[in-house]
C-alpha cells in the first residue's frame, strides 16, 4: 500500500469523555439518523472505571478481515480504508469475528456489516473528527505522523517501564491501537 | 523465467496476482492450468448463490479480462495429469506440454465421495465446485437430505432450507460439525437448526441410496428416509496423484517446507492440497481454510521471487453462520487437542451469559482453542490475540486486580477481556487517579 497522502484516524483515548458525539456524527453522515446502533465507530465503556475508548477499523495493513471474508466482499478503497461491500455480503460476521479489535459492527438495516470509510466523498473529511473537535480525542493525521506518533509512544513506553506516558501539549498521546 | 500453476482457485490466484504486482521488473511468464471452465470463483460462496442470497456473477473473484490485462496465460478445462520433475515439464490431459522454471501445486483438494451404493444416481449432487452448484441451484425438488454436516453441509442445508425444500442433516460422528466444535457447542446448534426446522441426525450411517434411476430415498441405520434431491458433503481429500508423478513426497497432503517448497526443486505447494504446520502448536496439520490458501500462495509468491520468505504455520479459524445463528471457532477443540496433549492437561473454561456462549481451551494456562456463539462472539479476535501472543490466563486472572484498577497501563483490550471471562472490576484496586480524587475531597 503506497504511503502517498494516505490518512489515518488516530484515536487517543485519553482524551475521550464518552460524550458519543463520534457516534452521532457518524450515523447522521451515513444514514441521516441519530443512533449509536448506526455508527461505524462505537465507544467501548468501561464505566467503573470512567474509561471511554472509542473503537473504529484501523484498516490493517495485513487485515484479517479482507482473508476470511467468504463472499470477497471486504475490500481495500483507493484511500486505505477497508470497507464492506453490501451487495456481497451475506452478514456471516466472519471478519468481525476475526477482528483483533471487533470493529466492523452490524448494520441494523440490512444485518450486514459496515466499518470505517473515513468520509473520504465528503471534502471536510471524518465527520468524528469534526465532532470531537473539543476533546480532541480523534484526529485525522498523514500515515507517517501517526506511526511517528506511535514510535514515540512505544519509545516513550519502553523508558518509563511500560507506565502510562505523562500527557503533553499537542501530543497525540498513547494510542493502544499498535 | 517461466512459472506454471496448476490450479485456479483461490491459492493459484493470489500466486499469479502476487507475482505480478511485485515482480513488476522481472519478465515472468504466468501460466494458470485449470481443470475447469471458468475463471476463479470462491468456493466459500457458493452455498449462497445456491441459496439464491447472491447472484451468480458474486462468486466470481475475477473475470476473463483480468487474466488478459494481467498477461496471464489461463489454459481451461485442462487438467494436468503428469509432471516430468527432471525435464521441468508438465503434461496435461489433451497433451499439451509446458515446461516451467518454477511450478506451483495449487490445486486443491477434491470432494470425497463415500462408497455407499447410489452415490451415480440423479439428483445426488454436492456444492465444492462451480459447476456441482449450479446443477444444485436449477434442481427443482422438495425434499433434500444432505449427507455430512462439515461447514459446507450445514451452510448447503441453510441455502436448500431458503429455497424451499424439508432438509434433513446426517452426520455419522456424534454431533454436527465435529471438526469445527467441542459437544456443547455443537449440541446448542444443532437444537437452533432444529428450530429452523431442519432435521439433524447424529451418529447415524447412511447405508445406501436407493431409487431406480433419480433418487426416491435416504436409507440409514436407523431409517428409511424419502427424498429427491441428496447433497454430499463429505469433506474434501487433498489432491495428491498429480505430486505424486513428480516423486513429492505426502502424507495426508502434500509436504512442504516452511517456504511451502516440496521436496522436489522448484516444484512448490500451496492451498487446501498441503499438509504444513500449525502455527500455535507446530504439529502436522491440515485447515483447508480460505485464509491459510492465501498466506501459503504469498510465501509461494515471494519465494518464487527470490526473497526467503517464511510460513508461520496455519490456523483453524472458521464461522458458522446459518439463519439467525452466529458462532466463531479457532484453534484447538477438545478432539483436535487430543492430538497435541493428553486430555487432562487440558482446562476448559466455559461462560454462558444472556449475550450469549464462550468456551476456552486452556493448556497449562494457554489458550489453544476457543468456540463462541452469540454476542460473545464479537470479540473472538481479542482471545485469538492472546492464542497468537502465547499469554498466560491463569497469569491474567492473578493480576486482573491489577488490570482493571483505573490508572492501569493494560491496552483496554485487557479490561473487555476481563469482561468476557466475566472477571469483576470490583476487585480492583483503588489506582493513582482514586488516590488523587481522596486527595481532593480531603
Amino acid at each position: 500500500m503506497a504511503l502517498k497522502e494516505e490518512k489515518v484516524l488516530v484515536i487517543d483515548p485519553d482524551k475521550c469523555t464518552g460524550c458519543h458525539s463520534c457516534e452521532m456524527a457518524c450515523s447522521i453522515k451515513h444514514f441521516g439518523k441519530c443512533h449509536s446502533y448506526f455508527s461505524r465507530i462505537r465507544i467501548q465503556e468501561f464505566r467503573d472505571v470512567n474509561t471511554f475508548i472509542p473503537v473504529t477499523c484501523q484498516a490493517c495493513e495485513d487485515a484479517p478481515c479482507l482473508k476470511v471474508c467468504p463472499m470477497n466482499a471486504r475490500v481495500r478503497l483507493e484511500s486505505g480504508a477497508v470497507v464492506t461491500d453490501e451487495d456481497k455480503c451475506i452478514g456471516c460476521r466472519a471478519c468481525i469475528y476475526s477482528c483483533p479489535f471487533g470493529a466492523p459492527v452490524i448494520n441494523p438495516d440490512n444485518g450486514k456489516t459496515m466499518s470505517c470509510d473515513l468520509c473520504m466523498d465528503d471534502p471536510i473529511g471524518p465527520w468524528c473528527v469534526k465532532a470531537c473537535t473539543m476533546q480532541q480525542a480523534i484526529k485525522f493525521v498523514r500515515a507517517q505522523d501517526a506511526a511517528r506518533a506511535k514510535g514515540r509512544d512505544m519509545a516513550k513506553l519502553l523508558a518509563e517501564d511500560y507506565m502510562p506516558p505523562k500527557q503533553e501539549e499537542g501530543d497525540f498521546g498513547f494510542s493502544f491501537s499498535v | 523465467m517461466k512459472v506454471v500453476i496448476v490450479g485456479n482457485g483461490i491459492a493459484g490466484n493470489e500466486v499469479a496476482s502476487y507475482l505480478r504486482e511485485h515482480g513488476k521488473d522481472k519478465d515472468i511468464d504466468i501460466t494458470i492450468l485449470s481443470a475447469e471452465k471458468f475463471p476463479e470463483y470462491d468456493p466459500c460462496s457458493l452455498p449462497y448463490f445456491v441459496g439464491g442470497e447472491v447472484d451468480r456473477n458474486v462468486v466470481f473473484r475475477k473475470s476473463l479480462d483480468h487474466y488478459k490485462k494481467n498477461r496471464i496465460n489461463l489454459v481451461l478445462d485442462n487438467k494436468a495429469v503428469s509432471i516430468d520433475s527432471n525435464a521441468k515439464k508438465v503434461t496435461t490431459e489433451k497433451g499439451d506440454v509446458f515446461p516451467y522454471d518454477s511450478l506451483v501445486l495449487a490445486h486443491g483438494g477434491s470432494l470425497f465421495i463415500p462408497p455407499i451404493p447410489g452415490v451415480n444416481l440423479d439428483g445426488v449432487l454436492s456444492c465444492k465446485v462451480l459447476a456441482e452448484a449450479d446443477k444444485l441451484a436449477r434442481h427443482k425438488g422438495t425434499k433434500a437430505v444432505v449427507i455430512g454436516s462439515g461447514a459446507i453441509g450445514i451452510e448447503a442445508a441453510e441455502a436448500l432450507k431458503l429455497k424451499g425444500y424439508q432438509v434433513t442433516i446426517i452426520e455419522l460422528l456424534d454431533w454436527i460439525m465435529p471438526t469445527l466444535f467441542c459437544e456443547g457447542a455443537a449440541r446448542f446448534l444443532e437444537d437452533e437448526m432444529r428450530g429452523y426446522g431442519i432435521e439433524v441426525y447424529t451418529s447415524e450411517k447412511v447405508l445406501s441410496i436407493q431409487g431406480d434411476g433419480s433418487v426416491e430415498s435416504v436409507k440409514t441405520d436407523k431409517r428409511v428416509i424419502p427424498c429427491d434431491t441428496v447433497v454430499i458433503a463429505t469433506g474434501v481429500v487433498p489432491g495428491r496423484p498429480l505430486a505424486e508423478t513428480a516423486g513429492v513426497a505426502c502424507d495426508r497432503g502434500v509436504l512442504v517446507n516452511d517456504q511451502m517448497l516440496t521436496n522436489v526443486d522448484d516444484i512448490y505447494a500451496c492451498g487446501d492440497c498441503v499438509q504444513t504446520y500449525d502455527a500455535c502448536t507446530g504439529e502436522g496439520c491440515m485447515y483447508q481454510l480460505k485464509h491459510n490458501a492465501i498466506e501459503q500462495a504469498r510465501i509461494v509468491a515471494r519465494n518464487i521471487l527470490g526473497e526467503k520468505a517464511q510460513y508461520r504455520g496455519a490456523y483453524p479459524f472458521a464461522r458458522a453462520h446459518y439463519f439467525d445463528t452466529h458462532a466463531v471457532t479457532f484453534g484447538k477443540t477438545m478432539k483436535g487437542a487430543e492430538r497435541i496433549c493428553t486430555l487432562d492437561q487440558v482446562e476448559v473454561l466455559e461462560r454462558s451469559t444472556i449475550n450469549g456462549y464462550l468456551r476456552l481451551l486452556l493448556k497449562e494456562g494457554k489458550i489453544i482453542g476457543g468456540q463462541a456463539i452469540g454476542k460473545m462472539a464479537d470479540y473472538a479476535g481479542l482471545l485469538m490475540g492472546c492464542m497468537w501472543r502465547g499469554e498466560d490466563l491463569h497469569e491474567f486472572i492473578e493480576n486482573w486486580p491489577k488490570i482493571a484498577e483505573l490508572d492501569s497501563p493494560y491496552p483496554w483490550q485487557a479490561r473487555k477481556l476481563g469482561q468476557l471471562l466475566g472477571l469483576s472490576s470490583l476487585d480492583a484496586k483503588p489506582g493513582k487517579g482514586l488516590e488523587r480524587v481522596y486527595a481532593i475531597l480531603k
